[in-house]
């Protein structure tokens, strides 16, 4: 078994070996790229699945130019903190920084991007594609009426579920609440199988909870402040909180609802526990980003490699489905002092060719090129699935001004206390508009 | 005369050097002056400053001055208030099991320290006081996971359903108290231990004697005798559970709800996921007055105590 193994990574290996260098020669990169002999492009990035993947690929830039990449990856929180404490004292450390999409706001007021609007204009527009972006999470990079960084590391959520099960049971894919809600009675009650519980979600506490809110208030039904709705031709207008509208206390209601079909402790689970229940066979369902459904595939880590497939994200009754967008763009540090090196990095990798090679390496695809291509469907059965949702996603879906960290934390803390009993839904999310009204009065931001 | 301008000639040679006695005093103190200068005063006020102003880091050039409302704010946010009720709680449910379960150890160490296997036990006992707190966190968030952790193991073969100890409101904080009194009761074993030792076996024979029980003991030898010791490990302790984080960064992140927000914790979220700096340098400004007034009462008693 061993054996296979090795010989499948080195099959693999081959594969890519031989695709970047069919890569490199449908482009001609001496045009493009400067040579960078003895430079060393310092990347600092979430510490994600895709990682491995942009390892994989980097070297090939090294061949090219002579420029080597190394990549720096940290925690969520810990990345947002050193990123926004170097930028605070100009630090060059790094020359690419990978941000959430949700924090561009906040970055690009502290002075933290160098904006890539001119580089992009200036480019070669075959190697920069603009177009080729799926507008949901290319929205993400632009700030300020500014294309700040390159959107190349995008995430969708999709209904991640047990197929083996469902059919074993004659089970429907749910495409309501109220029908996921029954599936996960089902397999928390009625199944025989005591190990399996029904659906997990994030309910803990701070971040957590409170980017479900936002993953799930669009599909709900609702809004999260007054102008922001799928299509809202702007959606910072008028940014009056409706966190304690009906549809906001409905949904917080279905979520304390669900806990008792979710796995022992689901109050206090977060990304990895929800993620780690599904790959140990532990639930029926979840509601996942994309960059991890390739972890699942994974047979050193997950024990339902080939028994789970992917549906769109499921809506309220009378609602549409909005499935959450996210991920990591790609930026240039204000404070670098390499930045033509990083930017010719940055152009070179986010290409669509290379984009391609990064996604068949395992990272997640952002471009339209991407999610229709035969030989990434191939590998990752997913995908139609995801550009389905990658389409009917609404780019501003969480805030990204520069109180967002706050914003998130603040519903975060009254999410996990309606879900434990702390607080009814009603109270948990009247306290939640009102202390966010507060916040953003103090910002400025209500008018 | 000649006498004189000798007493002179010796009044001068003294008074330069003591001049020079002072100058040598200076300089070997300076570094430390210069330590404390740098790295406590200077932090300190300027803590104090940044508390006096509505300023985030990301936009320090526009910090505006706002006097003490971050104060007002601080004592009218019920987080903040919760989270005082919280680190409250906490201290003194941790140090007063760390004093009970550490005199009870400390007395079964004393019996046992003429035996080699006594000295062995005490050595391991003490482990937990090294380990450090994140790793203590980490380790018990496995113990104590409710898919995947043996305690719920365990209880399940004798027919008890595990909580979830750091997802339930009403479990969250009483684990994090127990962790932390497990990790801190062999510090306060190890001083009463000490202070047990030094009590002369004259005192135990008189009591003997009176055919005294070992409660006897207890109440009217021992911790009389090691009061001293055992306030110097509460003021010690109470400083350190004040400045806990670690332990619930690691296992509950304040949850569920506000049930384990402490307030160093509080402070960390407004400074540095935040970065509200002016309103977290209120909150860290309040966290040391706190100790500053509990370790001044404390000592001032202990002063009484030893007068």
């Amino acid at each position: 078994m061993n054996h296979m193994k090795t010989i499948a990574k080195g099959v693999s290996a081959l594969a890519l070996t031989m695709a970047l260098g069919t890569s490199a020669s449908a482009q001609d990169w001496s045009a493009e790229l400067d040579d960078h002999d003895g430079t060393t492009i310092r990347v600092q990035s979430i510490a994600d699945p895709f990682i491995d993947a942009f390892r994989e690929v980097s070297p090939a830039f090294t061949e090219l130019t002579g420029a080597e990449v190394t990549l720096d990856s940290f925690g969520y929180d810990p990345l947002h903190e050193k990123q926004i404490l170097s930028c605070s004292q100009g630090s060059d450390e790094y020359d690419v920084l990978f941000i959430d999409g949700i924090w561009v706001g906040e970055f690009a007021e502290a002075g933290c991007l160098e904006p890539v609007e001119e580089r992009v204009a200036a480019a070669n527009p075959d190697v920069m594609a603009m177009d080729d972006y799926i507008d949901s999470f290319k929205g993400q990079a632009i700030w300020d009426g500014q294309l700040q960084c390159l959107p190349i590391a995008g995430y969708w959520h999709m209904l991640h579920y047990r197929k083996d099960l469902f059919e074993k049971h004659g089970l429907e894919v749910p495409k309501t609440f109220d029908e996921l809600m029954q599936v996960a009675k089902f397999f928390a009650e009625d199944d025989g199988d005591p190990d399996v519980a029904g659906m997990a979600m994030n309910f803990q506490r701070g971040s957590a909870a409170g980017q479900q809110f936002f993953e799930w208030i669009y599909s709900a039904g609702g809004k999260p402040w007054e102008s922001n709705y799928p299509g809202s031709d702007d959606p910072y207008a008028d940014q009056t909180p409706l966190f304690n509208s009906p549809e906001a206390v409905e949904m917080i209601e279905f979520f304390k609802a669900m806990v008792p079909y979710g796995p022992p402790g689901v109050e206090q689970f977060a990304w990895d526990e929800r993620a780690n229940a599904f790959t140990q066979g532990k639930v029926a369902m979840i509601n996942n980003w994309s960059v991890r459904t390739p972890l699942f595939t994974d047979p050193d880590i997950s024990k339902v490699t080939d028994a789970f497939d992917v549906a769109m994200f499921p809506h309220a009754d009378g609602a549409s489905s909005v499935p959450p967008v996210g991920g990591w763009i790609m930026c240039l540090n204000a404070h670098g002092q390499q930045k033509d090196a990083a930017w010719d990095f940055m152009q070179w990798f986010a290409s669509p060719e290379v984009h391609k090679d990064f996604v068949l390496a395992g990272g997640p695809p952002s471009r339209h090129s991407a999610m229709q291509d035969e030989e990434i469907i191939a590998a990752q059965p997913w995908v139609p699935t995801l550009y389905e949702s990658a389409k009917a996603a609404w780019q501003e879906g969480r805030p990204r001004h520069a109180m967002t960290f706050e914003m998130i934390d603040a519903i975060g803390l009254q999410v996990n206390r309606a879900i434990v009993g702390d607080a009814t839904a009603q109270e948990a999310m009247d306290d939640a508009n009102e202390t966010i009204t507060q916040m953003l009065n103090r910002a400025g931001y209500l008018k | 005369m000649a006498q004189t301008t000798h007493t002179g000639t010796g009044a001068f040679a003294r008074a330069k050097l003591e001049e020079n006695d002072r100058a040598i005093k200076l300089f070997f103190i300076a570094p430390a002056v210069i330590y404390l200068l740098l790295l406590s005063v200077f932090p300190f006020i300027y803590s104090v400053y940044l508390s006096l102003y509505d300023a985030k880091l990301t936009r320090m050039d526009r910090k505006w001055f706002v006097g003490f409302e971050n104060y007002e704010r601080l004592l009218s946010d019920p987080l903040f208030l919760k989270a005082m009720q919280n680190t409250a709680v906490l201290t003194m449910s941790s140090i007063i099991l760390e004093v009970v379960f550490g005199f009870l150890c400390a007395k079964v160490f004393l019996s046992l320290r003429e035996m080699r296997t006594g000295q062995v036990l005490r050595s391991m006992a003490i482990l937990p006081m090294m380990i450090t707190p994140i790793c203590v966190g980490l380790m018990f968030s496995y113990i104590l996971n409710p898919t995947l952790g043996i305690m719920n193991y365990l209880l399940s073969g004798v027919g008890i359903e595990g909580p979830s100890w750091f997802g339930n409101p009403t479990f969250a904080l009483p684990t994090v108290i127990f962790i932390n009194a497990w990790q801190w009761t062999p510090f306060m074993m190890l001083l009463m231990l000490a202070g047990l030792v030094s009590i002369p076996d004259s005192l135990y024979e008189a009591a003997e004697l009176e055919n005294a029980k070992w409660y006897h003991i207890a109440r009217y030898i021992e911790l009389p005798a090691i009061r001293d010791v055992i306030l110097i490990g509460i003021i010690l302790r109470v400083i350190d559970n004040l400045k806990l984080f670690d332990l619930v960064y690691v296992t509950t992140r304040g949850g569920p709800g506000d049930s384990t927000e402490l307030l160093t914790f509080f402070a960390y979220r407004q400074d540095f996921r935040f970065f509200q700096v002016g309103y977290g340098s209120a909150a860290a400004v309040i966290i040391l007055l706190i100790s500053i007034v509990v370790t001044t009462v404390a000592v001032a008693y202990l002063r009484k105590v030893e007068k």
